[in-house]
């Protein structure tokens, strides 16, 4: 069954010509993570540690009217293919192609999709678009806010007529399950960059926020292979197995029937050569109770290599048996290739806000160092399930904190620590996978964790240099969340606990960009009752938790070592000029965040800090900075607007380097911004 | 070539100078105004950002050091404008200039910035004149 949705109009605009064919080197910057192996990583240095700091803008693209309203989360990687960047952009979430050295707006592409846009769970910008060329044809791809793929013709811009339903794949209607209750509200879509294998072109699922589901019985998770010419499903992968397929029975009580989420909502990765894709699953309904389905949930939190032709599964290892932390799993799958012991070993890496790499033999799943199950601590909300084990890698050494413990909490000075402990103590404390806890207005109020739900490492994934077998990533270091469980009002949901505090009023948490989108109805609803917000993990307004508050580590795989780990970030000012720390030499604490995403050139790491500062050393601006891989020492930085908001990219047009980053937040709103070297 | 030169140099000097006439820490709003912004705060803001403007879910607070100064450098203007321009998500720009005045009202004083005899104006043009700094510019005064 397929619907063309009746309010589907396509607006698109041509101008001007495509730049004349390219002379000097080119280096293109082809799918969101640079290739499909997830690295972002190119072997460019004319940008490099002697020049980094004199980088100037060479233009600069605002996305305010890509759209009926300014986004202020503006997440994209753009891609560069021939002198021409792509982008995801505007609360549209239309296409963009810019002429990639002078930013020349070329086409612009958007779908109105009306009701079905403004219900749909993910809304915003979204992550990128992919691309595909045979040497003749060359196609943009993406994956509409409402839930559609969509071919355009990168020249142009126009819809492929040829593919699918006049250029459109119905993602809610061309799927193995009955999407509930109808294809317009029907909670399923996607923000991320579909990935090009081949003649393929793979995209995933997502939902609302796990926190406060309206029900247990949700819309299914699912990940699909496309035909990049026609559109037609080559596969369909069951993220929760339909019975009789392996799997199902982790789901005790038949739970596998009604349980719904359990995405592939990040990016995938695939090895062309071993015929495999890397599907990253994400955690089942609900995100912080599963006493509605009992078992170990496969494939929630796994990663599952598939066959790349048919969607079989080849091997898989769950990460998290029966998860209640809203880890997922997070990140693009690394497919690196490795030399431990002297032995080469084809390896898949994983990050995830859990902050711990798990490495594998990407071809046989096997882990490259051993992974224990270990004993974890077990809960007593009513109903819940718990597994009494979980994985944790014996190497690498988690790379971000996994717990929280009073080691853990503010210690500026002895004053600020005494307060930070008389506030845990209302709270449960302890090491990775200590479960939720049902609020008690005398305390617990809720266990609080360092990760769940916001990492470690977050959607943007990691990086790797492939010549040095290492992995560079970003994690929050200092992510709090408090997991309390509360029943739900009244009308919330039919789940017994949805995430809250005792005490507090519940309040529905939507997933980021819910009602923002530019089909989101511009009507007012009856004006609710007051949210209760949280109880603030603060101890006069500095954070709980010491620093680094973020951090930026490099993990060789070769050896399984972290050779160095660096805060990443300006010490926020709210922190350095706070009036408890006068007098005290603090060293650059880092910044809490989790959309940092990392870019490799030949010798750099590059990352931009996510908050803005104003210091002695430059006015207000967040900086995108350079660290040299094998030291992790700081080696120049360019003052931005506002703070990255979604990873960098690089690529070379006639023999020019340059960098794309997306800046936005605060008062400032989305922009791509283009540096690159003076003239001369 | 150096005529064009002095107005433009004029321009920014009054630019310049329209930018320090006041602070956030003058006392630029009235309480009755922020008791107003308060009341609608309730209706259309708190859902999200929490009855005590502490934030809930990926809402950031409203208040306190970090809210202070993610704004710092900016203009009471800035802030006005992202509120009315954006807020409240599911209807942005759907309420008065006034309701976004006393809104903005309610939020200084929740941040325990001095109220003073004379209401914030509801043109984003004049409150672009009074800058926003997370310190108190006199401390003392």
């Amino acid at each position: 069954m397929r619907h063309r949705l009746a309010s589907g109009v396509v607006l698109t605009a041509l101008i001007g010509i495509l730049p004349a064919g390219a002379q000097a080197p080119n280096i293109d910057w082809t799918s969101y993570t640079g290739d499909i192996s997830g690295s972002r990583y190119k072997p460019l240095d004319q940008i490099n540690a002697s020049n980094f700091g004199k980088l100037e803008v060479a233009w600069r693209f605002k996305t305010d009217n890509i759209g009926n309203r300014p986004e202020y989360k503006l997440e994209g990687t753009p891609l560069e293919v021939g002198g021409v960047v792509y982008a995801t952009a505007g609360s549209r979430r239309a296409i963009i192609a810019l002429d990639a050295v002078t930013g020349e707006l070329l086409w612009v592409h958007g779908e109105r999709e009306g009701a079905r846009g403004a219900a749909a769970p993910r809304q915003l910008s979204g992550r990128g678009p992919a691309y595909w060329s045979d040497g003749k044809d060359a196609r943009i791809l993406y994956v509409t806010p409402g839930y559609q793929l969509i071919a355009l013709d990168a020249k142009t811009g126009q819809r492929i007529a040829s593919f699918g339903n006049n250029g459109a794949v119905d993602l809610k209607a061309d799927s193995d399950q009955t999407i509930k209750p109808n294809l317009t509200t029907g909670e399923i879509g996607w923000q991320s960059a579909p990935t090009v294998v081949g003649d393929k072109v793979l995209v995933g699922s997502a939902f609302r926020e796990g926190f406060t589901p309206t029900s247990a019985d949700n819309n299914k998770g699912t990940a699909r292979a496309y035909d990049v010419r026609t559109g037609r499903k080559v596969w369909e992968f069951h993220t929760i197995p339909r019975k009789g397929e392996p799997g199902y029975e982790t789901w005790l009580k038949d739970s596998a029937e009604h349980t719904g989420n359990t995405g592939v909502w990040t990016e995938m990765t695939a090895d062309p050569q071993a015929g495999l894709v890397y599907l990253p699953v994400e955690s089942p309904t609900s995100d912080f109770y599963g006493g509605t389905r009992p078992g170990n949930n496969l494939y929630g939190n796994s990663l599952v290599a598939v066959d790349i032709d048919t969607g079989k599964v080849k091997w898989f290892y769950q990460f998290i048996h029966h998860e209640i932390w809203d880890y997922d799993m997070s990140s693009a799958p690394l497919l690196m290739d490795i030399m431990v012991g002297g032995k080469p070993i084809k390896a898949v890496a994983e990050p995830s806000k859990m902050g711990m790499l798990y490495v594998f033999d990407r071809l046989s799943g096997k882990p490259v160092w051993p992974i224990q199950e270990k004993k974890v601590p077990k809960g007593d909300v009513p109903g819940e399930w718990y597994a009494p084990t979980q994985p944790i890698p014996s190497k690498p050494a988690p790379y971000a904190r996994t717990g929280v413990s009073e080691n853990e909490l503010i210690d500026f000075t002895p004053d600020l620590h005494q307060k930070a402990l008389g506030l845990v103590k209302n709270y449960k404390i302890g090491p990775i996978y200590t479960p939720p806890v049902v609020s008690k207005a005398g305390g617990p109020f809720a266990t609080l964790g360092l990760g769940p739900a916001n990492g470690g490492t977050n959607w943007p994934g990691g990086s790797f240099n492939p010549e040095n077998h290492t992995v560079y990533t970003y994690a929050c270091n200092s992510c709090l969340l408090a997991m309390g469980l509360v029943p739900p009002p009244s009308g919330m949901s039919d789940l017994p606990f949805v995430i809250g505090q005792a005490g507090q009023q519940v309040a529905m948490i939507n997933a980021a960009g819910a009602d923002q989108g530019a089909d989101a109805p511009l009507l007012r609803r009856a004006a609710p009752a007051a949210g209760g917000g949280g109880r603030r993990l603060t101890v006069d307004g500095l954070p709980l938790i010491k620093p680094p508050y973020g951090t930026i580590s490099a993990i060789n795989l070769d050896t399984g070592q972290i050779e160095w780990q660096v805060a990443h970030g300006e010490t926020p000012d709210y922190v350095r000029n706070h009036p408890a720390l006068k007098g005290i030499a603090v060293p650059r604490t880092g910044q809490t965040g989790f959309n940092i995403g990392t870019l490799l050139t030949k010798d750099l790491v590059i990352a931009g800090d996510a908050e803005v500062t104003t210091t002695q050393d430059h006015p207000r601006g967040a900086m995108l900075r350079a660290y040299d891989q094998k030291t992790g020492k700081e080696v120049g930085g360019v003052l931005m607007p506002a703070g990255q908001s979604g990873s960098p990219m690089t690529y070379m047009v006639n023999g020019r380097q340059y960098i794309i980053v997306a800046v936005s937040g605060g008062n400032y709103s989305g922009e791509y911004i283009c540096y690159t070297l003076p003239n001369g | 070539m150096r005529r064009p030169l002095v107005p433009i140099v004029l321009a920014a000097m009054a630019a310049a100078a329209q930018a320090q006439t006041a602070s956030i820490w003058d006392g630029v709003y009235t309480e009755a105004q922020a008791a107003r912004g308060n009341a609608g705060f309730a209706d259309h803001c708190a859902r999200c950002h929490g009855a005590d403007l502490g934030g809930t879910g990926e809402a950031p607070a409203l208040s306190g050091p970090q809210f202070l100064s993610d704004f710092d450098g900016l203009s009471l203007g800035d802030l006005f404008d992202r509120i009315r321009t954006t807020m409240p998500q599911d209807d942005p720009g759907g309420l008065t200039r006034d309701q976004y005045a006393d809104m903005l009202a309610f939020l200084l004083k929740a941040n325990a910035l001095p109220s003073g005899a004379k209401e914030l104006d509801r043109r984003s043009e004049y409150l672009k004149a009074i800058g926003f700094s997370a310190a108190n510019p006199h401390p003392g005064r």
